[in-house]
């Protein structure tokens, strides 16, 4: 759905774009401009500081005031304390609220979560899905999040089921 | 791609600061210090040693004959930009009212010499002249003339038929060797006077030199348009007497290319291995990218630029490196540069800036490929993992890219061969030994200590990754082996040239009555018994090709020859071609310098027709020689057998050694004053000098390529860290203890160092023999201290390393460290 990968069978439709009929680069180009990402084991870059870490999309767009827009989603996500400190220094739910600042910071339409709390303790991760929703809300974006999770789940307005690779 | 560039550059300090870029700027840096301070050194020292070959000539170039030489050469000269001189030198008997000495005259013309400083003093010291030539009618002599004849300042002497007022002193003058070398003082006289002597006649012993200086390019077309010359004309240039500058300063410039050589493949080595450990990390970076919508030529674009910007940080510290590195060992090599050094050229700048480029261009280039086309799916795959199949293809790239740019640097494609032949031999057997042992290792069923066997199991379940470390380990060892070898036997070998008995004396023109007396005198004095050797003065008159009936002179320099005769072969010779002569051979026989021989083109069994006492003589060239000179026992180009040379008139010459500080051979000139003693002390204290600072020099260099194999070495155990260390803290996870870690990864490592190790001391014994014999031309023995050695710091460094490189995993919780990987 994300366009990180394409399908072996059908098509996928992105924000109104057949992704499956676009080469890597295209469908990159999508991903920059409107898509944001949080993954499960985070993918911070350890020799690069929080900031630097949100940057990071901005800065592959070419965005000349990157370093505000970021320091204003480091400040949404509440680490702008944070910003000097490297991806290493942090703890599990920080990091995890880096990567959520860092997938916000270019305004996605659409926001991808894969397990956002799988890595996290129950105090963490309490306060990361707080953040998700509270985050979707405030850029009036939409959530794609996938879990194991059913707590996580049942806070969201639209659940499908996959098991075997089918939807129930 | 220019948002690449600029992301590289915003992010550069950060990155490089990490520590995933330090081992591949480390490897740059030494290959560039390496290729630099040679290249430095190189430069320097060429220059200074032509420099040094000039001031021996006297000139850049020179016609030297024994006849007068064509007044149409200068002219030629002078039409080709070039600055001219002349000189003509002989023997003559210098007069005075009480004694006379037989003096070698030098006569020069007012712009001697071209090249080279002489010295003429006045009777006090002071400095009076550089240049020229004396007035018309005036003499400058060496002060053994002023004391032998007790000559004052503007005292009056006659050469021939002229009179000559003394009204200097010399103290140097360059082309001492142009003269009859050693044996007598030299005076100079203004070339003008030489037909108011009238001493040169039909058949008198001289040199006409004609001498040429200016750039390499007039003197390129002067040479031209001489075109064929007369033969009894000799054309010596600069170049010709690079030789004499000493075998251990040439010994020394090619081990530092060996060195340079071994540092920039070990180097390439290092880089390949943190460009491994490097790209296989940055391929999370470069997927997240990719994710965030980079495109191909973006990360591309940050690759090349971050590239680009190792390449010129690293190579500007590899050339100060490589220039305080070359300023050492122009220190050190002091002793033997009596030049004033020019400066360095900017060859070695632009030199170290390829050198960077290709060695990141071996070890990094095919890494853009893989990181470009990375697929963004990776991140939620986990896979961050390089295909080893795509290593071999990325190492075969490596190694032909290597010899390329070694080729056109070294312009030694026989050394280069041989170190090809030898590193795919290595390789291959490396290989081997690796698969076999990861067989034996898989089918052996281990009943002892639980972490030995965890160990064991890791090398096999590495599979390849065990095989690369094997190889790598090996040939940094390999060539490590081979240099630390080489040098400690080319300095002893350059000690061995002065034992603590070498003569510091000679002595000349011994006569057969006063034999007994000097032995008796220096056995009673100073303990020593000499061994005479007969001299007899001759010369070299034609030569005559075996079988034909022609003698001819065609080729043969007119030669003073100092003859001798031997029954059996000098100590310090070793016949080259031919065969020595029996003691009782009746036939009239020579053996020959094997260089002279080959200047002037002489073959075994030619006929070569001499005269010495009044007397002509022929005898065959049975034998060809390599001398020792540096043994400093009286050596001869010319040898004759017992029944050739027993009946010549001759006179003897031996080398002494006398303890410095004695006054023995004071007493000894006044007791046998007609005797010539030859002091050799300062010559000696030259060479030793010369020894040691060319020893000095080798450590300085050898020093730097021992870091370059340290640096490999790190970089190889560190290239899986990440790996070991993920399976450090599973096993730590799963219940084992420290010991047991500890032990699993000391199995581990020394095995591999053993195997290693073991490899690398055979085919350092076979790369060290190709080497001694084809370029150092040294015997080989295997140094089994220097191998011995060798093979266990390797094991031992291997050990520690790889326990040091997996020791923080040992002592940290198993959680932290498999969240934080």
């Amino acid at each position: 759905m994300a366009g990180l990968d394409i399908p072996t069978k059908g098509s996928v439709k992105l924000l109104g774009s057949n992704i499956t009929l676009m080469n890597e680069d295209q469908r990159a180009q999508i991903r920059a401009k409107d898509v944001g990402f949080v993954f499960q084991s985070f993918h911070l870059m350890p020799r690069l500081s929080a900031l630097d870490n949100v940057m990071l999309p901005l800065e592959i767009a070419g965005d000349p005031d990157a370093i505000e827009k970021s320091q204003i989603a480091l400040d949404q996500v509440g680490l702008s304390s944070r910003a000097k400190n490297f991806a290493t220094q942090l703890s599990g739910g920080e990091k995890q609220r880096v990567a959520i600042a860092r997938a916000i910071v270019n305004k996605p339409k659409i926001l991808f979560a894969d397990e956002p709390t799988g890595n996290l303790d129950q105090k963490s991760s309490n306060a990361v899905t707080d953040l998700l929703f509270s985050i979707n809300e405030l850029i009036n974006t939409t959530l794609v999040l996938v879990t194991h999770d059913l707590l996580l789940a049942e806070k969201c307005k639209d659940l499908y089921e996959l098991s075997d690779g089918s939807l129930l | 791609m220019i948002k690449g560039f600029r992301y590289a550059l915003n992010k550069f300090w950060s990155e490089a600061l990490s520590g995933d870029l330090l081992i591949l700027s480390l490897s740059i840096v030494l290959a560039v210090t390496s290729i630099s301070s040679v290249s430095f050194l190189g430069d320097r020292l060429q220059t200074s040693m032509k420099l040094q070959a000039s001031s021996i000539l006297g000139a850049d170039l020179v016609l030297r004959s024994a006849s007068a030489i064509d007044p149409n050469y200068l002219e030629l000269g002078v039409a080709n930009n070039l600055d001219t001189a002349e000189t003509i030198t002989f023997l003559s008997m210098i007069i005075t009212d009480e004694d006379n000495l037989l003096t070698s005259i030098k006569t020069t013309s007012e712009s001697y010499p071209l090249k080279g400083e002489l010295i003429i003093a006045d009777f006090d010291g002071s400095l009076i002249q550089n240049s020229g030539s004396p007035p018309s009618g005036s003499v400058w002599i060496e002060p053994k003339i002023a004391e032998t004849l007790s000559i004052n300042n503007l005292s009056e002497i006659s050469i021939g038929n002229k009179t000559f007022k003394v009204v200097g002193i010399i103290k140097d003058f360059p082309d001492r060797n142009s003269s009859f070398v050693g044996f007598y003082p030299i005076a100079i006289v203004n070339i003008n006077d030489v037909s108011d002597m009238g001493v040169i006649q039909t058949g008198s012993r001289v040199i006409y030199r004609n001498m040429f200086s200016g750039s390499k390019r007039n003197l390129d077309n002067f040479v031209n348009d001489i075109g064929e010359m007369p033969a009894d004309i000799r054309l010596q240039q600069a170049d010709d007497v690079g030789d004499e500058l000493g075998e251990a300063l040439r010994e020394s410039v090619t081990f530092f290319n060996l060195a340079s050589l071994f540092t920039v493949i070990i180097s390439v080595i290092s880089a390949m291995m943190a460009v491994r450990r490097y790209a296989s990390r940055n391929l999370l970076h470069a997927s997240l990218m990719k994710v965030f919508g980079a495109s191909k030529l973006f990360i591309l674009g940050h690759q090349i630029m971050q590239l680009l910007l190792i390449i010129i940080f690293a190579t500007l510290f590899g050339l100060l490196c490589g220039y305080a590195l070359q300023s050492l060992i122009i220190s050190a090599l002091q002793g033997i540069l009596t030049n004033e050094l020019p400066a360095p050229s900017f060859k070695p700048v632009i030199l170290g800036f390829i050198t960077s480029i290709f060695v990141v261009l071996a070890t990094a280039s095919p890494y853009l490929k893989i990181l470009s086309q990375t697929e963004p799916i990776r991140i939620l795959r986990n896979d961050f993992s390089i295909n080893i199949s795509n290593n071999l293809i990325i190492y075969l790239v490596a190694l032909v890219t290597m010899f390329i740019f070694l080729g056109i640097l070294f312009q030694d494609i026989k050394l280069l061969s041989y170190i090809l032949l030898v590193l795919i031999f290595v390789t291959a057997a490396l290989f081997a030994i690796g698969k076999t042992l990861i067989y034996l290792l898989g089918s052996i069923k281990f009943s002892s200590g639980i972490g030995w066997k965890i160990g064991l199991k890791n090398i096999v379940n590495r599979g390849n990754e065990s095989i690369l470390q094997i190889i790598i380990f090996g040939l940094s060892l390999l060539f490590l082996i081979v240099l630390a070898e080489t040098r400690t036997d080319l300095i002893d070998s350059w000690s061995e040239t002065l034992e603590e008995d070498t003569p510091n004396y000679f002595l000349f023109n011994i006569q057969e009555y006063d034999l007994v007396n000097v032995t008796s005198y220096l056995l009673e004095t100073a303990n020593f018994s000499p061994s005479y050797t007969p001299l007899i003065r001759g010369r070299l008159l034609s030569a005559k090709r075996a079988g034909s009936d022609e003698f001819s002179s065609e080729n043969l320099m007119e030669r003073e020859a100092n003859l001798t005769w031997q029954e059996s072969l000098p100590k310090s010779n070793k016949i080259s071609k031919g065969e020595w002569w029996n003691e009782e051979s009746l036939e009239a026989e020579v053996s020959i310098d094997a260089e002279v021989a080959d200047s002037m083109n002489l073959e075994i069994g030619d006929e070569l027709l001499f005269s010495a006492g009044g007397s002509k003589f022929s005898a065959t060239v049975t034998s060809f020689r390599e001398i020792e000179w540096e043994s400093f026992s009286p050596n001869f180009f010319f040898i004759l057998s017992p029944s050739a040379g027993q009946k010549l008139p001759n006179s003897y010459i031996t080398s002494i050694k006398i303890s410095e500080q004695s006054d023995i051979m004071n007493l000894f000139t006044q007791r046998f004053p007609t005797i010539t003693a030859v002091d050799l002390a300062a010559v000696i204290q030259q060479i030793r000098n010369t020894v040691s600072s060319a020893s000095l020099a080798v450590q300085y260099i050898f020093l730097l390529t021992l870091i370059a194999g340290i640096l490999a070495l790190v970089a190889s155990v560190f290239s899986n860290r990440d790996q070991r260390t993920k399976e450090t803290a599973i096993m730590h996870a799963i219940g084992a203890n420290r010991l047991i870690i500890f032990q699993s990864a000391a199995a581990e490592f020394f095995i591999l160092g053993i195997l290693s190790g073991f490899t690398a001391i055979i085919f350092a014994i076979v790369l060290s023999s190709i080497i001694f014999s084809q370029f150092l031309d040294l015997q080989y023995s295997p140094n089994l201290l220097i191998l011995g050695l060798s093979f266990a710091i390797g094991v031992i460094f291997i050990f520690i390393s790889g326990i040091l490189s997996i020791r923080k995993t040992i002592y940290t919780s198993p959680i932290i460290t498999l969240r934080d990987s």
